[in-house]
């Protein structure tokens, strides 16, 4: 087993990785840009150097400055979590180069899998249903329009080195199709300068649903169940949960054994996640690959009973699966929240700052991945995710009850969060009875909020008093702080307090 | 002592409620728009207090803005409070309450002095600007809450600070 492991990350998920390790005895190196010093991962680590500036491309995706640091602090594996370089072959290359053990896929099978193109190619070769489409670019728009006509509208345009929803079109019929064509391909140059774009048949209303699977480097692979990801704002994932509500174990089987299949036939090791996409009669469609450890693994961990950090470790390390089954079965419910820095009444805007103060969650069933804490500033140069609130319980109602429940006990002031969209989601009838889809929360914020729920008789009261009352304090905090009048003995001023305080 | 509260929220729209608090021993009485009410207030973290109203419990998170406004939020519920102290009216400049005894002046939030308006020891009107923080690109001013004498100057041009932290002291 590993003596010590580089952690190429920030943020929640170093804190994550550097809890697993701390429980396997290993040693946790950190590294941390100009404006994370006071990180929690730093804290929290063994050991923490300095990689540069707070821009990331010069500190936190600098593969030279990373292995510089692993080097000499003596580690014998990186763990790049999720994000900067997680998916970037030249990582795992510059490692093997160096001699420190990559935790994560060959950078061989990062290629073969890893890009939209090569993934769905492989999907093909492995026998996985992949949305109705072309796999290459297709150079003529005519040819394009013809084709589309022959698969039927709506047709989605997609850049082919897309991503975030850039370069991205869906037609409605033939007669919109030239100038989406044109908006998507010149989108796609500005944003990736290659205006290269290829067709699909655009499913209405799909869910997304991922199949978190497992390969060793013995050439086993299992499928540890799917996760329900169609709660996206923008394309981004805001809620996930495991099991998904429409997933029967006859279709876990069937996209467990895709995705078994389609990792293999890559030559996959480590833990990655296939995508689908599913249709309202359950079809699935292989959607892409991602060659690392997910934002929401917490929630297979939780109906799974593993770490799947540790896992990565182990067979990091070279050890078997320990698994004696092909895939498993769920067991409970789980769901995970995602909690920005951001502005929900405000159109989403990033919102760091200064954390005055926070009372975290606890209690049953709920657990707080995050790598904040109170008197910490948030930055602005970075993702604002503040914590991952994840609940789980017998049944996906108890599930959802403790997630609620979390939410009004979680506090944070000083700085604005998306605590308020969660309490919204989380309310809406169609989300309790499970009928949600990759499109529903962008139709959902689009229309009018319900009417704010008027608080409880005496809440304004008791907000009035609770501000006279800080003023006050904060007037005697004030003359306390200033030398002139501080006592210069814990013990007189109790004595002083004694005196004055009659009722204890 | 006694304020008026100027509130603002989404379902209860503005309104003014003048609060009380008198300490007797180790709590206080409350009275609310001259009413005395049976409430036990607590400040339990710096910036938490724990109201029970007849029973009926409370928490309130307050978070100060830049613009002297305090943020009032429990649970899902949010006011926008101003605060005055009705005996320092006369003497209030710029519409902004005039507060009495020595004053700390502290950042509302994190970011960069980029002017010192103010010399130790000069004597200051309420509402003159005293520092000028920039934070998230924006230039905040951040004035006098009384008329007195710039007791001491805690930071200097270009120097970062943090939400909370003392800029200087006015008596």
């Amino acid at each position: 087993m590993f003596k010590k492991i580089l952690i190429a990350n920030r943020g929640e998920i170093a804190v994550r990785v550097l809890r697993a390790c701390r429980e396997m005895g290993i040693r946790t190196v950190g590294v941390f840009s100009e404006v994370d010093r006071n990180a929690l991962h730093v804290r929290l680590a063994d050991e923490a150097y300095p990689i540069g500036p707070a821009a990331s491309r010069e500190s936190y995706l600098r593969i030279d400055k990373l292995l510089d640091v692993a080097t000499k602090a003596g580690c014998d594996a990186l763990h790049p979590g999720y994000g900067f370089l997680a998916e970037n072959p030249a990582l795992p290359r510059a490692c093997e180069d160096t001699g420190i053990t990559f935790i994560g896929p060959p950078a061989e099978a990062m290629e073969a899998m890893g890009s939209k193109t090569a993934g769905k190619q492989l999907a093909r070769r492995s026998d996985v249903p992949t949305v109705p489409g072309t796999d290459d670019p297709i150079e003529k728009p005519e040819e394009a329009q013809s084709l589309a006509r022959t698969m039927g509208y709506p047709i989605l345009l997609k850049a082919i080195a897309g991503g975030g929803g850039k370069g991205m079109r869906v037609v409605p019929n033939d007669a919109a199709f030239p100038a989406a064509w044109r908006d998507a391909a010149s989108e796609a140059m500005n944003a990736f300068g290659d205006p290269r774009v290829f067709l699909e048949k655009y499913l209405i209303g799909p869910r997304h649903i991922e199949i978190q699977v497992f390969a060793d480097a013995h050439g086993r692979v299992v499928s540890l169940g799917e996760r329900e990801c169609s709660i996206q704002r923008r394309h981004q994932k805001v809620i996930e949960e495991a099991p998904s509500p429409v997933v029967t174990p006859d279709l876990r089987r069937r996209m467990g054994e895709a995705a078994v299949r389609l990792t293999r036939a890559g030559g996959y090791v480590n833990a990655g996640t296939v995508e689908f996409l599913v249709d309202a009669e359950l079809n699935f469609y292989f959607l892409e690959v991602n060659t690392r450890l997910q934002v929401e693994h917490p929630v297979t961990e939780q109906v799974t009973g593993l770490d799947l950090v540790k896992l990565q470790i182990a067979i990091a390390a070279g050890h078997r699966l320990p698994f004696a089954w092909e895939s498993i079965t769920p067991r409970g419910h789980a769901m995970e929240v995602r909690l920005y820095a951001e502005d929900p009444d405000n159109n989403f805007f990033p919102s760091p700052g200064h954390i005055l103060s926070r009372h975290a969650p606890t209690g049953p069933g709920i657990r707080l991945d995050e790598g904040v804490y109170e008197g910490y500033t948030v930055p602005m140069e970075y993702d604002p995710l503040l914590s991952k609130l994840i609940a789980w319980g017998n049944s996906r109602e108890e599930t959802i009850a403790r997630l609620r429940r979390a939410l009004d006990e979680y506090t944070i002031t000083g700085i604005r969060t998306n605590v308020s969209l969660f309490r919204r989601i989380l309310g809406e009838p169609e989300f309790l009875r499970g009928e949600i889809h990759t499109k529903w929360l962008d139709e959902l914020l689009t229309r009018p909020r319900p009417p704010a729920v008027a608080p409880r008789e005496g809440t304004e009261e008791a907000a009035v008093i609770a501000a006279a009352l800080w003023h006050i304090e904060q007037a005697g905090r004030s003359s306390l702080a200033h030398p002139e009048s501080q006592v210069s003995s814990r013990w007189k001023l109790h004595g002083r307090h004694e005196q004055v305080d009659r009722t204890p | 002592m006694k304020f008026e509260v100027h509130l603002q929220s989404p379902v209860g729209g503005a309104r003014t409620r003048v609060v009380e608090l008198e300490r007797t021993g180790s709590v206080y009485r409350v009275k609310i728009d001259g009413e005395a009410v049976a409430a036990d207030a607590v400040q339990v973290s710096p910036n938490t207090v724990s109201v029970l109203l007849g029973g009926q419990a409370f928490e309130v998170h307050v978070t100060p803005s830049l613009n002297g406004t305090i943020k009032l939020q429990s649970g899902p519920h949010e006011f926008v409070a101003e605060l005055r102290d009705p005996r320092a009216w006369e003497g209030r400049r710029h519409g902004a309450a005039e507060l009495e005894g020595r004053q700390q002046i502290v950042a509302p939030m994190p970011g960069k002095v980029i002017r010192v308006l103010v010399r130790a020891g000069d004597s200051v009107e309420a509402g003159q600007g005293l520092v000028v923080v920039e934070a998230m690109k924006m230039q905040n001013e951040i004035r006098s809450p009384k008329t007195g004498k710039v007791e001491r100057l805690q930071v200097r041009e270009g120097q970062a600070v943090n939400a909370g932290e003392l800029l200087c002291v006015v008596s």
